[in-house]
């Protein structure tokens, strides 16, 4: 397969146009109008499970993703117009203007001592298991989206870790983040890390809510600056999951 | 009394329905066994007897066959399998890897055989029909539907009418222009072929503007029924194309997102019936044409009962196709009932948009193509619904051969999730019975028994049994994985089982 050195429409108006058009014929079914995802991944993030250079997503695009539902588009859209898409995504990605002023090295004492991230969330093998996995937050997530989850922790829910609220038969209250949720049983993970799982028939309830169990108090614990350098530690982790 | 027993083990292998030779279970679309050794008294026994794994990875939704002693059942990606009904064993396995370049909409799934004689019928993805000898199975004659470069792909289960085998096709979209095919099952020669969208100076041309019929969809991917007594064969056709833009094509696009009914031995249209005139919302009308008879409004009358993808339920005249009834079944908030015309009277404001419109139901329809499921014995239907909406998005589409012309998305709405019921519908009224909540949309088909039970699965992995009147939970089993495909019964050696595929397996079940 040819491989191009640069993406000769980068930053290129006729191209991106080109490219967003190409997008909405090929693309947005599966990754939406907006490239916000849908059936696929969200690609305005600007970072990419595959990788985030112009190769990368060159490579990906014309040879589909094995084991998923990711296509090859190498007969259909051809080198040139595969640019052309890239050229467009490029500037779909969100400007992040949150600017990483922060200290990663006082954030990260932040993280796992006066915040207590690490009671909840992992990285690497250091950690909590009640929230999500934070080991490549910073490939996943902007900086901006990371402080607006720092201080509003409903801003928006990542998909799976809804709150589960059982109550047993003997008047026991069990609350945790979701691990698994069907039609006849739950499993879940309280607070304090404890796996718990039920079906429907054995308690006397079970039921799901759309809200975060993260604490709601950071905005209040920590200050600005504090919150600074907590974005800046979380920026950086980018590591192997 | 043993010999008694052995007596009644005989008259009941005699007499009942013993195999499973078809899609629907009977030329109507029943997909009810009459078979009640495994009954409402002693289903909560029910064991599984035994687990094939095929180690083909994909969407299983195919329905499996079962007669002389074997199991024959279509993977994914154009791989079948012939097992031994008692024990699970492999007897045979087919496999033509599909080439490179076919479009799919929606995986590689295949939905299963039809049988005639000794020869198995099936169609590949890459839009072929082939026969395969059931003793081995060798191909025995194989034919090109449709070139696959134009869109064309094929996932349908077949049906036999006579000494026919009559398909349907899909890849509405990718612009292609939909049919009903009938071949001679003994050499694969094509019969006729009945374009399900109208062209130019053809009857009903006229409701597509300009050349857009080209590129009109009406895509057949569900299996039709056939009733012998008036020789008709029913058949469900898909969205017209591009899916959510009807800019194009003014008019109401004659015969998508309808019910035709087909003479068999010519192809000929009898009657047409179409429920979403002009459709903006990719609701297909390919799912189950069941055929019973109802008495309706005090008259009696061969009936015909299909549950759309735009939210109604629906009773039509199967000789006629004269519209008798229609009721939703989930929320719709397109339209406000459906006219005595049987024209749905439309809402404003509920087309897609390019800010995006909130519609419901959601793309995927209140009921999809899941196998549905009548019981004489009961007297009710039951079929399953995704509830919830989506947002509908719109775009300008330049067409080109071959590739995906949708021209637009959907958008979930993240505070209301797509959840699902199984219904049990009474078919004269589409009054609800009774409904079974699932937290997750639904997958699988239903089967009826009269053991007075229904038979389905769910996305998590669970097999359920439940009573037929009253809808109360018998049995359920944890499979392990996502069940696509309806469940049959077959009888073997004097003892009831229930087949399903669960993952990339086929289980059975039966009491110990």
């Amino acid at each position: 397969m040819p491989l191009a050195a640069q993406n000769p429409y980068l930053g290129d108006a006729k191209g991106i146009e080109s490219g967003r058009e190409i997008f909405r014929i090929y693309c947005a079914p599966c990754h939406g109008l907006k490239a916000e995802g849908g059936r696929g991944p969200d690609l305005t993030l600007g970072v990419y499970n595959a990788g985030d250079t112009d190769q990368d997503l060159f490579r990906v695009i014309m040879n589909g993703v094995q084991g998923s539902e990711m296509p090859e588009y190498i007969e259909k859209l051809g080198a040139d117009n595969t640019w052309r898409v890239i050229s467009y995504l490029r500037t779909a990605a969100k400007k992040d203007t949150t600017s990483v002023k922060g200290s990663a090295t006082h954030g990260e004492a932040i993280f796992w001592e006066k915040a207590g991230c690490g009671g909840c969330h992992l990285v690497g093998n250091r950690g909590g298991i009640m929230g999500p996995d934070l080991t490549q937050v910073g490939r996943k997530r902007s900086a901006a989206y990371l402080k607006a989850s720092v201080v509003d922790v409903n801003q928006d829910l990542t998909p799976g870790f809804l709150t589960v609220i059982v109550e047993t038969k003997d008047g026991k209250t069990i609350t945790g983040v979701q691990r698994g949720y069907d039609t006849f049983s739950a499993q879940l993970v309280d607070a304090k890390g404890v796996y718990h799982s039920f079906y429907k028939e054995d308690v006397k309830s079970i039921k799901r809510e759309a809200r975060s169990l993260m604490p709601s108090t950071y905005s209040k614990v920590l200050t600005g600056s504090e919150v600074d350098d907590l974005v800046a530690y979380m920026m950086l982790l980018r590591g192997k999951q | 009394m043993r010999t008694l027993m052995l007596l009644l083990t005989l008259a009941v292998s005699l007499f009942a329905q013993a195999d499973w030779t078809s899609y629907g279970g009977n030329p109507q679309g029943w997909r009810f066994s009459d078979l009640k050794q495994i009954n409402t008294t002693n289903v909560a026994r029910l064991t599984p007897e035994w687990i094939f794994q095929s180690g083909v990875g994909g969407k299983w939704q195919s329905m499996p066959l079962v007669f002389d002693k074997q199991m024959y059942i279509t993977g994914p990606n154009n791989h079948a399998f012939a097992l031994d009904a008692l024990t699970g064993k492999q007897v045979w396995h087919y496999s033509q890897p599909a080439p490179k370049g076919v479009n799919y909409c929606c995986g590689q799934p295949n939905r299963g055989f039809a049988a005639h004689g000794d020869l198995l019928i099936k169609v590949n993805m890459e839009a072929t029909i082939l026969a395969l000898d059931r003793r081995t199975g060798k191909v025995v004659w194989e034919t090109v539907i449709d070139d696959y470069k134009k869109g064309y792909s094929a996932t349908v289960a077949p049906l036999v009418v006579k000494d026919k085998v009559i398909i349907g096709i899909a890849g509405a979209e990718f612009g292609t222009r939909g049919f009903i095919d009938a071949y001679d099952v003994n050499t694969g020669k094509r019969l006729w072929r009945f374009w399900t969208v109208a062209g130019e100076g053809e009857p009903n041309g006229e409701s597509w503007s300009g050349d857009s019929w080209k590129r009109g969809g009406g895509s057949t991917w569900i299996t039709g029924t056939y009733d012998p007594a008036l020789n008709l064969t029913y058949w469900g056709t898909g969205n017209p194309g591009p899916d959510l833009n009807g800019d194009h094509r003014k008019g109401d696009n004659l015969y998508t997102c309808s019910m035709v009914a087909l003479d068999p031995d010519t192809g000929k249209l009898k009657w047409h019936f179409q429920f979403t005139p002009h459709d903006l919302h990719d609701w297909d009308s390919m799912g189950d044409p069941v055929l019973v008879d109802l008495t309706v409004k005090g008259e009696k009358v061969k009936s015909l009962i299909h549950a759309d993808r735009n939210g109604y339920y629906y009773v039509l005249d199967r000789t006629t196709g004269k519209f008798l009834t229609a009721k939703a079944y989930t929320k719709v908030t397109w339209a406000d009932g459906i006219g005595p015309d049987g024209r749905p009277k439309l809402i404003q404001g509920q087309d897609p948009s390019e800010a995006g419109t909130k519609s419901c139901p959601g793309m995927g329809g209140g009921h999809n193509w899941q196998a549905t499921a009548y019981s004489p014995q009961t007297g009710l239907y039951y079929f399953n619904t995704t509830d919830g909406c989506h947002i509908y998005y719109k775009t300008q589409q330049e067409f080109v051969e071959g590739l995906w012309y949708q021209a637009s998305t959907v958008g979930a709405i993240a505070t209301e999730p797509l959840t699902g019921r199984l219904l049990a519908v009474d078919p004269t009224t589409g009054d609800i019975k009774w409904q079974f909540e699932t937290v997750s949309a639904p997958t699988a088909g239903v089967l009826a028994t009269a053991g007075g039970l229904v038979f389905t699965g769910e996305k998590e992995g669970y097999f359920e049994a439940f009573d037929a009147r009253n809808g109360k939970l018998l049995y359920r089993f944890q499979t392990g994985g996502t069940i696509s495909a309806p469940p049959v019964s077959y009888l073997l050696n004097g003892k009831q089982y229930v087949a399903v595929t669960a993952g990339s397996s086929v289980m059975a079940f039966a009491i110990r």
